[in-house]
């Protein structure tokens, strides 16, 4: 059984200085606190920086004494976080968590992972292998994934995409054919409809 | 005797709270005039022993003030009688012990004793308003209806325990009254309204000055407030405590302040728990969870390093105990109301 106590209390004092750090956590759904969603700032000077980054977190029923299970929802270009699925690489989410840490402590070490990459120990070998073959590869991509998945004005790029698919596009077209138009949807139509 | 006399006057008090706060008013004037006879009283009593200015006198007033208010509205609620006697008998008991200990601990005793300088005053002005209930024991001890002889036994009587206190402790040790109290008191006339949220701040104040003299309470004193963090606990959000240890970069070392809510399940620490340091890096925890790592992961939440022997039990001497178990009741007796 979570300690839901702890975590009510968690809750309310991440909330209270949410100006402060930036990070956010509330529950899923009102029906149980079992399930959270974390939001944390892509932190300054790194290619994820102003995009806001969603990470979706089950706690087990041991919780705090089993670290809480975390995995990016928004996707990420990051040696230590799957491209994929977005789960994350990070020892104090598995062995090296203590009860004495935090939701918000945990997601603060999230943070402070996207800004320091350990590519030795990667979760995603493709970024890992490019992070350190070709870091300016890198540094562009993960920029780029920022300002396509973690910006808030490209929350609708999804539905946009939709859109342009209903139309008749190939998904795949329109997607890039969106990001070249910088997310503007008619620039993209015509775009398509002239190329 | 105490706590049955603290329940007695706490189910006293309910139903007479609302009427009180006239009479209230006027004791705190009472208090004022008193505070005056009593500082001039210590006035005395200290000048031979250290200059100090003005202003600082009138910072502790100020905040004495603040405290006589208080102990006055619990203090009505008070049994006479008996208790008196018990608690002037606890003030000598108290500094006997305090004069008893000898060199190593003298300073860390001198300086807890300036902590409780605040407790004791209080306390010594509410034996005296006991007293004088006591005299008049007629039927509106409880009401508005103190009038100025209750005023003048108040203050005579005051000015007796003012007398009788620094003959009671060391020549030394009346000086050192006034530095600290002066770093506790401002801080309570400064924040004002709630009573509770300060009487953690003001002791973590005055822990790093004796610190300062490279004194700091060792973990396992049994001299050391750790009632304190109790205190807080009955009356405060926990969070009000966590707040500034998240400042330090170690929380758990932080001079050694005992936290008042356990950091792993949140919940409130008791004696029992305080007087629990499981881990020589100093992170304490509730025996409830730390039983339940010891089942599973058994390293310490703090250093992730193993329990490797059996927890350290701070020690609580005969003094110790009696101390710090009077403390808490002086001071929630304070902070009631």
């Amino acid at each position: 059984m979570v300690d839901f106590a702890r975590v009510q209390k968690e809750l309310q004092e991440c909330s209270r200085d949410i100006e402060r750090s930036g990070i956010k956590v509330i529950p899923k759904s009102e029906a149980t606190l079992a399930r959270l969603i974390g939001t944390i700032p892509g932190p300054v000077g790194t290619p994820y920086e102003g995009g806001t980054f969603q990470i979706d977190i089950a706690l087990p029923d041991a919780y705090p004494f089993e670290p809480p299970k975390m995995q990016f929802t928004t996707k990420v270009w990051h040696p230590n976080i799957s491209s994929q699925s977005g789960a994350i690489c990070l020892d104090i989410l598995k062995d090296q968590w203590s009860p004495a840490l935090t939701l918000k402590t945990a997601l603060l070490s999230v943070q402070a992972l996207l800004s320091a990459p350990q590519p030795d120990d990667p979760q995603d070998a493709v970024v890992a292998q490019q992070y350190l073959k070709d870091y300016q590869t890198f540094v562009g991509t993960a920029r780029y994934w920022t300002e396509t998945f973690a910006k808030k004005s490209s929350l609708g790029i999804v539905e946009k995409v939709q859109k342009l698919v209903e139309m008749g596009f190939p998904e795949a077209q329109a997607r890039s054919t969106l990001e070249a138009a910088g997310g503007d949807e008619n620039l993209a139509l015509e775009k398509l409809c002239s190329g | 005797m105490v706590s049955d006399s603290i329940t007695r006057a706490s189910v006293h008090a309910v139903p007479n709270n609302g009427g009180r706060d006239l009479g209230k008013k006027k004791r705190a004037r009472s208090a004022k005039l008193k505070q005056c006879k009593l500082d001039v009283r210590r006035e005395q009593w200290l000048s031979q022993g250290a200059m100090k200015n003005k202003e600082q006198n009138s910072v502790v007033k100020a905040g004495k003030e603040r405290n006589n208010n208080r102990s006055f509205g619990n203090l009505e609620m008070r049994p006479r009688g008996g208790q008196i006697d018990g608690s002037i008998h606890h003030h000598h008991h108290h500094h006997d012990s305090d004069m008893e200990s000898n060199s190593p601990n003298s300073l860390t005793s001198s300086v807890l004793e300036s902590n409780y300088s605040e407790t004791t005053f209080t306390s010594s002005s509410s034996s005296s308003s006991g007293g004088c209930c006591s005299g008049n024991i007629t039927e509106d001890e409880e009401g508005g209806g103190d009038d100025g002889c209750l005023d003048d036994w108040e203050a005579v009587a005051d000015a007796l325990a003012a007398d009788e206190k620094p003959k009671n402790t060391c020549p030394e040790s009346p000086p050192e009254h006034e530095p600290i109290a002066q770093t506790v008191f401002p801080q309570e006339t400064a924040i004002g309204s709630d009573q509770v949220e300060h009487l953690n701040p003001p002791y973590s104040r005055v822990i790093p000055k004796a610190s300062g003299n490279g004194h700091a309470w060792r973990p396992d004193d049994a001299f050391r407030p750790q009632s304190l963090p109790n205190l807080a606990n009955q009356l405060s959000l926990p969070n009000s405590n966590r707040k500034h240890y998240s400042c330090g970069g170690v929380p758990w070392a932080y001079n050694g302040v005992v936290p008042s809510s356990c950091p792993i399940c949140y919940e409130d620490l008791d004696f029992t728990d305080t007087s629990f340091l499981p881990c020589l890096c100093g992170f304490r925890l509730c025996l409830f969870c730390h039983n339940r790592i010891m089942e599973e992961d058994g390293r310490c939440p703090g250093c992730r390093k193993p329990y490797e022997h059996e927890p350290v039990e701070a020690e609580t001497s005969v003094h110790g105990g009696s101390l710090t178990f009077r403390l808490p009741r002086s001071c929630s007796m304070i902070t009631r109301s």
